[in-house]
């Protein structure tokens, strides 16, 4: 596993980093598993909710309202936070954004910090840079704990480790806690997790948070949770860092009645996750008595200036559209080359990226439009998958290299024949007849060779029939007609 | 501090420029067409409360207003735990004999750990989500004692149970600077999506149901009127 690079400047395209999971078949197993358990948890209570649409149109339009003026919510929630004890920072790029946390991190003279699950830490790559300055990041959620021991990268957005089975996760936690008749109860992991973690808790001043809302109107940070280990974080040390993209305000407090509703039932198939915290600043006596909010921008400021796109900055992550699909329900999240696995990957990636760090990605589907049909924020990502792949086209033919691609000679050959009816012909009669050595006894081709052979080596292809419709319709006699 | 300053002023010009160029003439409007309130009668509304607790492994025991002492009595001794942590607001006379019991008045991290179980009031109930929601008032106390001790216990009235999430939204004139909404005891399905009661927050989440529902409209009427 430890070849899995979630770093799209340097990890491979997705068809070929899809290729190990293929072939493993306990990794699609795991996650065939997973998918497949929450996807029906989730059809249950969604279906039991009579106003469902109304909630998701409900919480689409929120998203957007905050996204026509962001800068206008994000001083109101600066303004609000500060207001209330919190220090508020801006970062322009992940490179800032970690700097900032380490800067200060070195102030409050912090060897360790102790972390809930947030997927933009992953995005700036923030725990390899706490490394690099000495502070040892301890990751508090059963997931993360197991990549964390295990040296492995997350594959989902919501339960990251969801490619790990429970013997893995008992070796990992044998070896690494020093605990050599572990069962692999799930229940007893749990348990060794809680206590390994207690300690940490409980001693560790430091806590990095994500946040699942920024509230503008009240300076308030909500984070939505299912362990403790969030409330852990958010309540006991005395210093408290919250990672935020600038996307996740909402405006209004009273906003979170929708949010709520559709999170749990979207990410985990829950009526509501077991924890839901909501702070503003510091309050006396009451949790961290220091608290800093980082807002990150990298990227996201480009996205809302285009119209197709923008959109996806109404993600709330909740993951619906990876357990939904039917191409990430093969590959697992590996294959995207970034924390942001699944459909809601494959359009922010390429995005937050520059597009040639990506541009397999806005492949990796098949259109087929589950993702949007889940989205409870109607995130339209079939649509934009299109724009994106128009922009990779653009990208290429601008470029030389074109006339030594197979794919675009091919194109380029497709266009001349399709365009004259004589030569359509010419080249159907040729291609039966060619055919016709590699066509089975079933009618169905199994095989090809070369360039061909990339097709048939993951599917069959109809054999060509033997007689065209024109053909059999100058056969029939004029007065059947 | 200048980069910092200076990186707010470009996220802030980007932000700027990328709305106005993008942003459609009309403004969009939150579209609200979704539930406010259920229609179920305040019997109904405890009842679903109950049932979606119990579907969360919570434990629920319903008792009538003049036997509430005897419920909390009860659900102590059935714990077969010691000390509790207590807020201090809570009612004295809960604070029963044969319990060791702490209120905190700030107590330290290491004492409340130390602790079997809390006992608490609520600020409101979810009856569609089974949802306890705290604002951490003096009856409810800090975060952390309903937190670190393996064992919660809660008392909650009908009068305090509303049906959905936006009618507690509702009861919000004031909004809270801190609040947890907690559903059920803590919980992960990270291994195999197999769900584990219990990984950090309390295992055992108790619920006593109060049913005073006689006064609950007029209840839930000065509440909103609050």
């Amino acid at each position: 596993m430890s070849q899995v690079i979630l770093d799209p400047r340097v990890a491979p395209p997705f068809p070929k980093a899809a290729l190990p999971v293929l072939r493993n078949p306990q990794l699609r197993k795991n996650v065939a598993h997973a998918t497949d358990v929450i996807q029906a948890k989730r059809a249950r209570l969604v279906a039991e909710k009579t106003d469902w649409q109304e909630l998701r149109t409900a919480a689409a339009s929120i998203k957007d309202e905050a996204l026509a003026n962001l800068d206008g919510y994000l001083q109101q929630f600066e303004e609000r936070c500060v207001a209330a004890g919190g220090v508020v920072h801006w970062a322009w790029d992940a490179a800032e954004a970690r700097r900032i946390i380490i800067d200060i991190l070195r102030e409050e003279q912090a060897s360790d910090v102790i972390k809930i699950k947030t997927m933009t830490s992953g995005e700036i790559e923030l725990n390899p840079a706490l490394a690099a300055a000495g502070i040892e990041a301890i990751e508090t959620d059963l997931a993360e704990l197991i990549l964390q021991l295990g040296q492995d990268e997350p594959s989902h957005i919501v339960v990251p480790a969801l490619h790990v089975s429970r013997s893995q996760v008992r070796e990992i936690f044998a070896r690494k806690m020093g605990l050599e008749n572990l069962s692999d109860d799930p229940q007893t992991l749990a348990a060794a997790a809680r206590t390994f973690l207690r300690k940490k808790f409980l001693s560790v001043p430091t806590a990095i948070s994500g946040a699942n809302f920024l509230v503008a109107e009240t300076g308030s940070v909500a984070v939505v949770e299912s362990e403790g280990n969030g409330r852990m974080c958010l309540t006991l040390p005395r210093t408290l860092i919250t990672l935020a993209g600038i996307e996740k305000v909402i405006p209004r407090f009273k906003d979170l009645e929708v949010m709520l509703q559709i999170l749990a039932r979207s990410a985990t198939g829950e009526r509501m996750n077991p924890y839901t915290s909501v702070w503003s600043g510091v309050a006396p006596g009451d949790g961290p008595q220091k608290f800093h909010v980082v807002l990150l921008d990298n990227g996201r400021s480009a996205i809302l200036g285009k119209h197709t796109e923008r959109q996806t900055l109404r993600c709330i992550r909740c993951a619906a559209c990876l357990n939904t699909c039917p191409v990430y329900r093969q590959t697992g999240g590996h294959a995207y080359g970034s924390v942001y696995g699944g459909p809601i990957g494959a359009i922010l990636t390429p995005q937050l990226q520059r597009l040639e760090h990506a541009q397999s990605l806005p492949y990796a589907s098949s259109l087929c439009g589950a993702c949007y049909e889940v989205c409870p924020v109607k995130i339209n990502i079939p649509e934009i998958l299109i724009e994106l792949r128009a922009q990779v086209v653009n990208k290429e033919r601008k470029k030389v290299a074109r006339f030594a691609d197979p794919m675009y000679l091919g194109m380029r050959a497709a266009n001349w024949f399709f365009t004259d009816s004589r030569r359509f012909r010419f080249a159907q009669k040729w291609a039966r007849i060619g055919l016709r050595l590699f066509t089975g006894k079933d009618g169905w081709i199994h095989s090809l060779p070369s360039l061909g052979a990339k097709w048939t080596m993951t599917r069959d292809l109809r054999g060509l029939p033997q007689q065209t419709f024109r053909e059999w319709w100058a056969e029939q006699p004029k007065e059947g007609r | 501090m200048s980069t910092l300053l200076s990186s707010r002023t470009l996220i802030l010009d980007r932000l700027r420029t990328a709305t106005t160029e993008a942003t459609p003439q009309e403004p969009p409007k939150s579209l609200r067409q979704y539930l406010r309130s259920g229609n179920l009668s305040a019997v109904e509304r405890t009842q679903l409360m109950a049932e979606r607790l119990r579907e969360y492994d919570a434990e629920v025991l319903e008792c009538e207003p003049q036997h509430q002492l005897d419920a909390i009595a009860d659900r102590l001794r059935a714990s077969k735990r010691l000390r509790f942590v207590v807020p201090p607001g809570l009612t004295s006379s809960w604070l029963l004999a044969g319990f060791d019991w702490k209120v905190d008045n700030g107590l330290a991290h290491d004492a409340i750990e130390q602790c079997d179980g809390v006992v608490t009031e609520a600020f409101a109930g979810v009856a569609d989500s089974g949802t306890i929601v705290l604002h951490h008032s003096a009856t409810e106390g800090r975060r952390v004692i309903s937190l670190l001790p393996d064992f919660h216990l809660c008392v909650l009235r009908a009068s305090q149970i509303v049906a959905t999430l936006p009618e507690y939204f509702d009861l919000c004139t004031r909004i809270p600077p801190i609040a947890t909404y907690i559903s059920g005891p803590s919980a992960t399905a990270d291994i195999e999506m197999t769900r584990i009661k219990g990984v950090h927050g309390p295992r055992f989440l108790n619920v006593i149901l109060v049913h005073d529902e006689a006064i609950t409209n007029t209840a839930i009427a000065q509440g909103r009127s609050r």
